[in-house]
C-alpha cells in the first residue's frame, strides 16, 4: 500500500530523514514514534506528496508519488499535526468542498456526512463557521473530512491531540474498521500506550533515522513499548 | 515589556523588507535597502508627487495673500482625509482581530502595552498616508517663504499632530467597527458598506475641497479674515505651520486631549472586544444534497468564499468591481464633455483622445487586484490545496478567474460605453477594445506570478498579503504606470503610424506578457506552489 525506499531530506545542513525505508501492507495500522522533530512530519509529509525530498522514492499502491502525485493523492487522505482548515468555510461546506475535490457523488457524499458527523457528534455544529470550532472539533471535522472518499491510506499526524475520549475512542474504531475493509493506516504518535494497543506494526525514528520497526512483539519483545522506546532513546 | 511588543510589531510590519520567507532566510542588506527605495520612491514619487504639485500651485498665492495659515489647513484637511483613508481599514483588524491576541493577552503583559504596539501599525500606516501629503507641502512651504526656526519647528510640530489626530480619527472609526461586528452575523458585509459610505464621503469631500479651494484662492481677499474671524479653529490649526506658538500650544493640547479620551475608551473596551467570539447565535444545520461539482468549480467556489469572508480583502482587492459600473455610467454622462475637453488640448496629436481613454480604461482594468495576495493568503491552510489531488495549475487558475470574473463584466461594460462616447473609426475601436482586455488578463496573471515568487504564509495578521506585500504593491502602483506610460510615450513621440497601430502594439505586448506567464505558471507556477 505504502512503500517507502530510501528516503532522505535535508533542510539547510540538517538531515531531517536519513535513507528510511518502510512497507506499509493492506489492512495495517503502522504506528510511527520517535521525539519532536525526529522526522515524523517530513516523512508522513513527503508521502502524501506536500513536501518534496532529496533522494529515495515512495509507492502509494505501486505508484511513484513523484512521477504521478495525483494519482497517488486520489488514494490517500491526510490528517496533518494541526487541523488548520478554511475558517471562513462552515463545517459542511468543507466537507462538500473536499468531497468536490474528490468526485464523491452527491448521495454519497450526503450519507457519509450524516454518518460521520452522528458518531463524532457534530452534526448540529456544520452549519457553525470553522472559525467558531474548538481545537477538538476541528480535529473530528478534519477526521471526517479524510473518510469522506473512502480512501485506501490514511496519513496522520498526531491525530488524537484534542480530541476527547469518546472521539478518540471512535477514531479507533474507525481506524480498524477502514483496514479490516483492506486499506491501511500509517499516523504518528506520542502516546505510546494508544501505538501499543491500536498498531500491529510499528517504526521508531530517532534522528531521522530508522532505529527499529516490525511487528508490536518484534520491536517491543516482553517489555513495554515505553520502557522499549525510552530504552532506544538514551543510546 | 512594551520594547519587546514594538519589537515584535516592526518585525511584523516590516517582515518583508528584511526577511525572504521563501529561501526561509534573512536577505542581504542591498537587497532589502533596494525594497525599502522602491517603497519609497513609489510613495514619495507618486503620490508625494501629486500632493507636491497641488503644494506649488497653493503656497505662494495664500502666502503671498498673508494667508499661509489657510494654505495649512487645507493641506492639513487632504492630509488628515488621506491618512483616514490609509489606516481606517486596518485598525479594526490590526487592534481586535490580530491572531496573536489570545496569546498575548494570556501572557502577563498589560492590556495597554498590547494596544500601545497595535497602535503603532495603525499609527504608521496613517502616518505615511498622511505624509505624503503634508510633507511634501512642508517643503514647498520652507522653499516659498524665507528661514525661520520657529516655521520650521511649526511644520514639524504639525506633522505630529497630524498623524496623532489621523490615529485618533482611525481607532474611533475601528471602535465603532468593532462594536457592530460583535453583534453581526455578516461582519465583512457590513464592514464593506461602512468603507464604501466612506469611500464615499471622500471623494465626495475631495471633489468639493477641489471646487472650494479654487474658489477660496480667486477670493482670498474675503475669504481669508472671514474664516480667520468666524472659524477660529481652523485658524489655530493652519496657523501650527507657520510657527504660531499660541497655535501650537492650543492644537496640541486639543490633539491631546482626544488623544487621552480615545485611549481611555480603547482600554476599557480593548479586553472584551478583542475576545469576542461573535458567535453569538449558532447557526442551525439542516441537511440537504448538495449538487456535486468538479474539483475545478469547488476551488473556484472556496476562492469566492475567501473573498466575501473579508471585508479587507474586498476592500482593498475588488473595489473596482463596483467601481468599473460607476466608470461606465460616468462616461455615458460625462464622456462627451471629457472628449471636448481632452480634443481641444490634444487635438494636434491624432488620435491622442483614443490613447488617452484607452488608458482611462487599462488603468481602471488594472485596479481589482484579489490575485496578487491570493497564494499567500492560503497561510496555514496550503496544506488544503497541496495534498489535494487536483492539479496545482487549476488551484492557480482559480486565483487568476476570480480577478477576472470581478473585473471583465465591468470592464467589457465601460468599453461599450466609451465606444459608445468617443465613436471612434473600427480601425481604433477594435484595439480600444481589446488592450484593456488584455491589461486585465496580464494583471491578473503577474498577481499570482509575483505571489507564487514572494508568498508570505506565516503572517499573523491578514492585512499583511493584502495591503503591504510586495506582490500587491508592484500588481497596482505597476498597472498605473504602465497605463501611464502609454499615454505619455503617445503623447511625446506622437507616432506616425496612429493611434490604431499604437494600442495595438501595447496589446501584443501585453498579450505576449500574459502568454508568457500563462506557460510559465502551468510549467514551473504548479512546483513553486507545492514547494511552498
Amino acid at each position: 500500500m505504502l512503500r517507502i525506499e530510501h528516503l532522505t531530506k535535508t533542510f539547510g545542513e540538517k538531515l531531517a530523514v536519513d535513507d528510511l525505508s518502510l512497507h506499509i501492507a493492506p489492512g495495517e495500522i503502522y504506528g510511527f514514534i520517535g521525539h519532536n522533530g525526529a522526522g515524523k512530519t517530513t516523512t508522513l509529509r513527503s508521502a502524501v506528496g506536500i513536501q518534496s525530498f532529496d533522494a529515495g522514492e515512495i509507492f502509494i499502491c505501486g505508484t511513484s508519488i513523484k512521477t504521478d502525485p495525483l494519482a497517488c493523492k486520489r488514494q490517500i487522505a491526510y490528517i496533518p499535526d494541526n487541523p488548520d482548515l478554511y475558517e471562513f468555510m462552515s463545517g459542511v461546506k468543507y466537507l462538500n468542498f473536499i468531497a468536490d475535490v474528490f468526485g464523491v457523488p452527491a448521495e454519497l457524499r450526503a450519507a457519509r456526512i450524516a454518518d460521520y458527523a452522528a458518531r463524532f457528534e457534530l452534526t448540529d455544529d456544520l452549519g457553525q463557521p470553522i472559525s467558531a470550532y474548538s481545537h477538538g472539533m476541528k480535529q473530528k471535522l478534519a477526521i471526517i473530512s479524510a473518510w469522506l472518499h473512502d480512501p485506501k491510506l490514511i496519513l496522520m499526524d498526531e491525530p488524537f491531540v484534542g480530541l476527547d475520549p469518546k472521539a478518540a475512542f471512535l477514531l479507533k474504531g474507525m481506524m480498524r474498521e477502514l483496514c479490516d475493509r483492506g486499506g491501511a493506516i500509517f499516523f504518528s504518535t506520542h502516546v505510546l500506550e494508544v501505538a501499543e494497543k491500536l498498531c500491529d506494526k510499528v517504526a521508531i525514528i530517532k534522528q531521522g533515522r530508522l532505529i527499529r520497526s516490525g511487528t508490536m512483539e518484534e520491536v517491543k519483545g516482553d517489555d513495554s513499548l515505553e520502557e522499549v522506546f525510552l530504552e532506544l532513546e538514551a543510546d | 515589556m512594551v520594547k519587546t511588543l514594538l519589537k515584535k510589531q516592526f518585525a511584523e510590519i516590516f517582515r518583508s523588507y528584511f526577511y525572504d520567507t521563501k529561501k526561509n532566510r534573512a536577505r542581504s542588506k542591498a537587497g532589502t535597502i533596494a525594497y525599502i527605495v522602491l517603497f519609497v520612491l513609489l510613495m514619495a514619487g507618486m503620490l508625494g508627487g501629486t500632493f507636491g504639485a497641488m503644494a506649488f500651485s497653493l503656497c505662494s498665492p495664500l502666502v503671498e495673500a498673508g494667508a499661509g495659515w489657510l494654505y495649512f489647513a487645507l493641506m492639513g484637511a487632504i492630509a488628515i482625509l488621506l491618512g483616514l483613508f490609509g489606516s481606517v481599514f486596518s485598525t479594526y483588524t490590526g487592534l481586535y482581530l490580530a491572531k496573536d491576541n489570545d496569546l498575548l493577552l494570556s501572557m502577563p503583559i498589560p492590556t495597554g502595552a498590547i494596544m500601545l504596539a497595535r497602535l503603532l501599525g495603525v499609527y504608521l500606516m496613517g502616518l505615511m498616508y498622511s505624509a505624503v501629503v503634508i510633507v511634501p507641502a512642508v517643503v514647498v512651504y520652507l522653499i516659498t517663504v524665507p528661514f525661520s526656526g520657529a516655521a520650521l519647528l511649526g511644520c514639524l510640530v504639525l506633522i505630529l499632530l497630524l498623524s496623532v489626530f489621523v490615529l485618533t480619527l482611525s481607532c474611533l472609526l475601528g471602535w465603532v467597527v468593532a462594536k457592530i461586528s460583535v453583534k453581526l452575523k455578516n461582519k465583512s458585509m457590513v464592514t464593506v458598506l461602512i468603507a464604501l459610505a466612506f469611500i464615499a464621503l471622500y471623494y465626495f469631500c475631495y471633489f468639493k475641497a477641489m471646487n472650494l479651494i479654487r474658489e477660496l484662492i480667486a477670493n482670498i481677499a474675503v475669504y481669508g479674515p472671514a474664516i480667520r474671524e468666524k472659524a477660529c479653529g481652523i485658524y489655530l490649526f493652519g496657523s501650527v505651520g507657520e510657527g504660531n506658538w499660541i497655535g501650537m500650544a492650543v492644537c496640541t493640547a486639543a490633539v491631546a486631549l482626544i488623544f487621552g479620551l480615545m485611549w481611555k475608551l480603547l482600554g476599557r473596551t480593548f479586553l472584551s472586544l478583542a475576545t469576542a467570539t461573535g458567535a453569538a447565535e449558532k447557526v442551525k444545520y439542516t441537511a440537504r444534497r448538495e449538487k456535486q461539482r468538479s474539483a475545478a468549480s469547488a476551488l473556484l467556489r472556496k476562492e469566492f468564499g475567501r473573498l466575501s469572508s473579508s471585508a479587507n480583502y474586498m476592500l482593498n482587492c475588488a473595489l473596482s468591481t463596483l467601481l468599473l459600473p460607476i466608470l461606465a455610467a460616468v462616461l455615458l454622462v460625462k464622456g462627451p464633455a471629457v472628449v471636448e475637453a481632452l480634443s481641444s488640448v490634444f487635438g494636434g496629436i491624432g488620435g491622442a483622445v483614443t490613447v488617452l481613454f484607452a488608458t482611462a480604461l487599462c488603468m481602471a482594468a488594472t485596479m481589482n487586484d484579489t490575485a496578487a495576495p491570493s497564494v499567500s493568503l492560503e497561510g496555514k491552510n496550503i496544506w488544503i490545496p497541496q495534498s489535494l489531488p487536483v492539479e496545482p495549475w487549476i488551484v492557480l487558475r482559480s486565483k487568476v478567474l476570480v480577478q477576472l470574473i470581478l473585473t471583465l463584466p465591468g470592464l467589457l461594460l465601460a468599453i461599450v460605453c466609451c465606444l459608445l462616447v468617443l465613436r471612434p473609426a473600427t480601425a481604433e475601436a477594435v484595439p480600444l477594445a481589446v488592450l484593456p482586455l488584455c491589461f486585465a488578463v496580464f494583471f491578473a496573471l503577474l498577481g499570482v506570478t509575483l505571489d507564487l515568487k514572494r508568498a508570505n504564509l506565516k503572517w499573523t495578521n491578514e492585512l499583511a498579503p493584502i495591503k503591504q506585500s510586495f506582490p500587491v504593491t508592484v500588481v497596482l502602483l505597476g498597472g498605473w504606470f504602465l497605463a501611464a506610460a502609454l499615454a505619455g510615450v503617445y503623447l511625446l513621440l506622437a507616432p506616425p503610424f496612429g493611434a490604431a497601430a499604437y494600442l495595438w502594439c501595447f496589446a501584443a505586448l501585453m498579450a505576449a506578457g500574459s502568454l508568457a506567464l500563462y506557460l510559465w505558471l502551468r510549467r514551473k507556477g504548479g512546483t513553486v506552489f507545492m514547494e511552498l
